[in-house]
């Protein structure tokens, strides 16, 4: 059965490095254009979404991709049109989704928290197939087309929302496009780290590439590699040790994120100037 | 007033902050002729930056209609916007903000360049050309966070005139100016204003060059428009409180 392994391994292998890109680079969006709180509701939403196909006997991955979706739309164009704040809309969808999910879980007992709820949960990179490394290839792709293609708006809302749309930038819809492609990155890492861990995936390779970068495109081609590194480093850590996968990548990235404050140029700047 | 001259054109426009019940504008009628330079003058919380956002449709009013190029701002905002240079009063940056001030500038051609096309050497020519109108060309590769107030308000006027704007709002352009940018860059305004033709409407507190400056003034007060003269006029206005 050694051929399993190679062929485990080389997936969880390929699935950090895919995942690594994807969460790598919108984390940059993320970050820049303030939606942290978005993500965080997205990856729950998700959750949901794959409690509910857990429940129903669907394909989970399906479910919490429309549920990602159904959140996205929540809380993009409905609270926008709502009038309601983005703190206001996600301060209510996130315990929303939580209840959601733990009804899906309860109203099936016989399922509760077996192993295909707890790989939404917490992750399992073993449950990794090949169609979802397909699914992730696609949307690597069509992620870094979108970026390339519509780059300049991109950049220029992430810079300042309100001096874009003086400019003429239609900056709803390309915000819109962020959270609906973040919701699908989310939905396809769930396996990786799982849904309580995913929204670290996202912000931390980001955060840390802005702690020394001062030019915006080399943000956008760094923060990826960082998402890819700390995902290896998290998956040789949890094969040496003997640990969930999800929470070891977690642990590296958190740890490259607190190190890169503390020897953050950048920050170091700020202080001396103070 | 000639219609076919008229470039912007407010008619009874009421605007009200989102959350807000007293309205920030109030039915203010103004008509700006091509090519004209104006000064808007008034007390804090006059209505002054009301009056550009919502002049170039950032701010949506709930009474009234703007028209810009005869161009309802409503239904046109976004194409209108594209032609609309716009120095905003606040714009001072993080410390630790990624972009380059020559990225800050080239932002301003982005709504022009339309949507899926890539800025070009002829964008970069146009964005270091301000720049160097400015003479902060020698900041281009600098991060906007590490410049002054001073330096990121006159690449903020840039990014303003990279555009190429048929209009120009500045709203308090000079206030982080040291004195001798304060004197020279009014001028660059005034001279601009004459060579590229565009029209320009300045909102400003400081009222010591309006003479030199323009030839007209509008005065705000509590949301409305209390007088809109030659500036010897507008200034004993605004002394009488009016």
């Amino acid at each position: 059965m050694i051929w399993l392994g190679f062929d485990i391994m080389g997936k969880a292998f390929a699935s950090c490095i895919l995942i690594g890109v994807l969460t790598g680079l919108m984390g940059v969006f993320v970050v820049r254009m303030r939606l942290s709180a978005i993500g965080y509701s997205m990856s729950h939403g998700a959750f949901a979404g794959a409690a509910l196909g857990v429940a129903t006997s669907n394909n989970p991955l399906v479910c919490a991709i429309l549920f990602a979706f159904f959140v996205a739309f929540l809380i993009g164009p409905v609270a926008d049109k709502a009038r309601l704040h983005a703190d206001t809309i996600t301060s209510i969808i996130f315990p929303l989704n939580m209840a959601l999910a733990f009804i899906f879980l309860t109203l099936t007992p016989e399922i509760g928290l077996t192993s295909q709820v707890a790989n939404v949960l917490w992750g399992s990179i073993i449950s990794i197939t090949n169609s979802d490394l397909v699914y992730m290839i696609t949307l690597c792709a069509v992620t870094v087309s979108i970026i390339y293609f519509v780059w300049k708006e991109l950049f220029s809302i992430m810079y300042n929302r309100k001096l874009a749309e003086a400019d003429g930038i239609n900056t709803k819809l390309f915000v819109y496009l962020i959270i609906l492609l973040s919701g699908i990155v989310t939905t396809l890492s769930l396996k990786l780290v799982g849904g309580l861990l995913i929204y670290a995936l996202l912000f931390n390779p980001a955060s840390t590439a802005l702690q020394f970068l001062e030019d915006m495109r080399k943000v956008i081609i760094v923060s990826p590699l960082i998402g890819v590194t700390t995902n290896l480093l998290g998956l040789y850590a949890s094969l040496h040790l003997n640990l969930p996968v999800g929470s070891c990548i977690v642990l590296v990235s958190t740890s490259v994120f607190a190190l890169s404050v503390l020897i953050s140029p950048k920050r170091k700047r700020r202080v001396e100037g103070e | 007033m000639n219609n076919r001259n008229t470039i912007i054109n407010l008619d009874n426009v009421s605007t009200v902050y989102e959350g807000e019940r007293r309205a920030a504008l109030r039915d203010v009628s103004l008509s700006i002729i091509e090519n004209e330079l104006v000064y808007v003058v008034g007390p804090n919380a006059s209505g002054k930056t009301t009056l550009l956002e919502t002049i170039n449709g950032l701010l949506k009013p709930f009474m009234g209609s703007i028209l810009v190029s005869g161009l309802n701002m409503k239904n046109h905002g976004r194409r209108l916007r594209a032609e609309i240079g716009y120095v905003p009063q606040d714009f001072m940056v993080d410390p630790g903000e990624p972009y380059l001030s020559i990225d800050v500038v080239m932002m301003g051609r982005y709504g022009k360049i339309g949507v899926l096309n890539k800025p070009d050497e002829r964008d970069r020519e146009k964005a270091l050309d301000s720049m160097r109108l400015l003479e902060i060309d020698e900041l281009s590769q600098r991060p906007m966070g590490k410049l002054s107030g001073g330096q990121q308000q006159k690449v903020m006027i840039a990014r303003a005139l990279a555009k190429e704007p048929k209009i120009l709002l500045m709203d308090e352009p000079f206030s982080n100016l040291d004195p001798e940018s304060k004197r020279r860059i009014p001028e660059l305004i005034s001279r601009l204003h004459e060579k590229n033709r565009f029209t320009t409407i300045v909102v400003t507190h400081e009222t010591n060059r309006l003479m030199e400056a323009c030839r007209r003034v509008v005065v705000m007060d509590n949301g409305r428009v209390t007088a809109d003269e030659a500036p010897e006029k507008a200034l004993r206005a605004l002394e009488a409180g009016t």
